[in-house]
């Protein structure tokens, strides 16, 4: 498997702080990589000696190709307008030996959609816009790997997923590395994902095969008409062994019962436990998966 | 190695920048009209004054003003340079570039400067109308502002040297203005002491002290020895303070 970006026993110290005790990851060439991990937990700065701003303290790491990289904080000059702050990137991040190809300015504002606002000034546009312009910048000295620090960050939903399809638009010429927040943004884009918390990585390898060694218990919650003792004993005999308990309580505000149930294994009963919640005397009303994903994942790191 | 053509280019982005936002115009017109004010008093007062001359009378004494009016406005014209890209994110920006750390700042420098000199560029009127009524001593009006030039190219290097230091604009005006203003002081109270090696020696340390051989038409080479050292300095340090996030 080719890789793009190696990473062994990086290690960064602040003054009085680790930021990374000894990160190790790999990502493969042509992928999407999601880098994730809570607020502090040393993304932003493994991203960073990535790109070549801050030296590591110690450790090491290969690049397979040039480098173009997305802060937090889009980078750009307010007071420009796209396009000559675009041609201004593209004249400071070429060198001698590699002159960009004619026309790359025009490609690359089509491919980020920006065609239509070139004219604007930056500090005019929208969030989203800014954030396009700051993707624009990583991708106009066309490198092979784009390292995006949470691109999503701060868009209202639209803006959410435009950003998403530009990704995986990007993804054909590119090997993207990005961080992010957002567990559904990363379930949707990512082959491959590296978890990270108090700068030590927790997990590392394929979206699903870490998914699929979380879903060993499947938690769903009920809200139905009636329930009792006798309708729990019931189901529990229905569904053994695969249904590990039962639980429930009457929510008198509401007037209704919540259901708990745990299914042991990776056996799906959502059809089956439906069914027999639809039942007349019990009268299923709503039906919910807790969704055992990267979600139970991070507040299992934050314990 | 140091790539001309690569300098020009953030130049050039810098002026564009700058002439695009009202401070450069605000600090032009206050420049201009205090000057034009102070030249209209020294004009009228040398017409009373038969003992001295057009050059002792109006042109020695507006480029002293000059001198001492660019140590406010020098700060402000500066600040911005780090303190701004800083905040703005775009510093890192400029680093990760092909352009080298020393570019970065020769090219924030040029345009500074040429920011600063579009600004004396307005004095140039006063020659002018002295020349209608005959004046003519060209010599000390070229040195006068070869010196002013040298100088206010200095206070650029200690601008941009303390705009790399914070990413607060009015921080990094103030210290500057604090570095040029300690400067000039320091000459009144080394004429107080009695050492007078001492006083050589600090002396020349300070930009008044050079400078003042230009306004009388004077150029020494350890004059233009000393600014070339102080720019080299100042720069030095900028480079340094650039370099600290590798710290």
């Amino acid at each position: 498997m080719e890789l793009a970006i190696k990473i062994e026993n990086l290690s960064k110290d602040y003054p009085g702080r680790h930021a990374l005790t000894n990160v190790s990851f790999s990502v493969k060439k042509g992928s999407i990589h999601g880098f994730l991990g809570p607020n502090g937990a040393g993304k932003s700065t493994t991203m960073k000696i990535i790109s070549g701003l801050i030296p590591a303290s110690s450790g090491n790491f290969e690049i397979f190709g040039k480098v173009g990289f997305l802060p937090e904080h889009p980078p750009v000059y307010p007071n420009m307008n796209v396009r000559d702050y675009l041609k201004f990137i593209l004249a400071i991040y070429s060198s001698e030996k590699s002159l960009p190809a004619a026309g790359t300015l025009e490609r690359v504002m089509e491919k980020t959609g920006l065609s239509d606002v070139k004219d604007r000034l930056i500090g005019n546009l929208s969030k989203g816009y800014q954030q396009r312009v700051g993707i624009a910048q990583a991708i106009i000295h066309s490198p092979e790997i784009i390292i995006l620090d949470e691109p999503t960050v701060g868009l209202d939903p639209v803006a959410i997923a435009e950003i998403r399809a530009l990704i995986l638009e990007l993804k054909k010429d590119h090997t993207i590395l990005f961080s992010s927040h957002q567990l559904h943004d990363v379930e949707l884009l990512c082959s491959d994902i590296t978890l990270i918390n108090h700068g030590e990585i927790v997990v590392s390898g394929k979206l699903e095969e870490i998914l699929s060694s979380l879903k060993t218990n499947m938690s769903s919650k009920a809200r139905v008409l009636n329930f009792n003792e006798q309708k729990s004993q019931e189901m529990l005999a229905t569904f053994s062994p695969d249904l590990e308990s039962i639980s429930y309580e009457a929510d008198p505000e509401q007037k209704n019962y919540l259901v708990s149930m745990v299914t042991k294994g990776k056996k799906d009963l959502r059809t089956e436990l439906t069914k027999f919640l639809a039942h007349f005397e019990i009268g299923l009303l709503e039906f919910i998966t807790e969704r055992g994903d990267l979600e139970d994942l991070f507040k299992r790191m934050e314990k | 190695m140091i790539k001309p053509n690569r300098v020009m280019i953030l130049a050039k982005k810098e002026l564009k920048d700058a002439f695009s936002s009202p401070l450069i115009y605000v600090l032009s017109g206050l420049f201009s009209m205090m000057m034009g004010w102070l030249f209209f008093n020294y004009l009228l007062q040398s017409s009373q004054m038969t003992t001295t001359t057009m050059t002792q009378g109006v042109i020695t004494p507006i480029f002293g003003n000059i001198n001492f009016i660019f140590i406010f406005l020098c700060p402000l014209i500066t600040m911005r340079s780090f303190a701004e890209e800083k905040k703005q994110h775009t510093l890192d920006l400029l680093l990760r570039s092909e352009l080298s750390e020393l570019e970065i700042i020769l090219g924030k420098l040029l345009s500074n400067v040429c920011l600063v000199l579009f600004m004396l560029s307005l004095t140039s009127l006063f020659p002018i109308i002295l020349s209608l009524s005959g004046y003519s001593d060209w010599g000390v009006v070229g040195s006068s502002y070869t010196g002013i030039i040298l100088s206010i190219i200095a206070y650029t290097t200690v601008g941009l040297f303390c705009s790399s230091l914070t990413d607060n604009q009015i921080v990094a005006s103030l210290i500057t203005f604090c570095i040029l203003l300690g400067s000039m002081l320091l000459v009144i109270s080394v004429n107080a002491t009695n050492n007078y090696l001492l006083a050589l020696m600090i002396q020349y340390l300070t930009i008044p002290f050079h400078y003042e051989g230009f306004t009388r038409g004077v150029i020494k080479s350890y004059s233009l020895i000393y600014f070339l050292s102080y720019y080299a300095f100042f720069i030095l340090l900028t480079l340094k303070s650039l370099q600290r996030r590798k710290w």
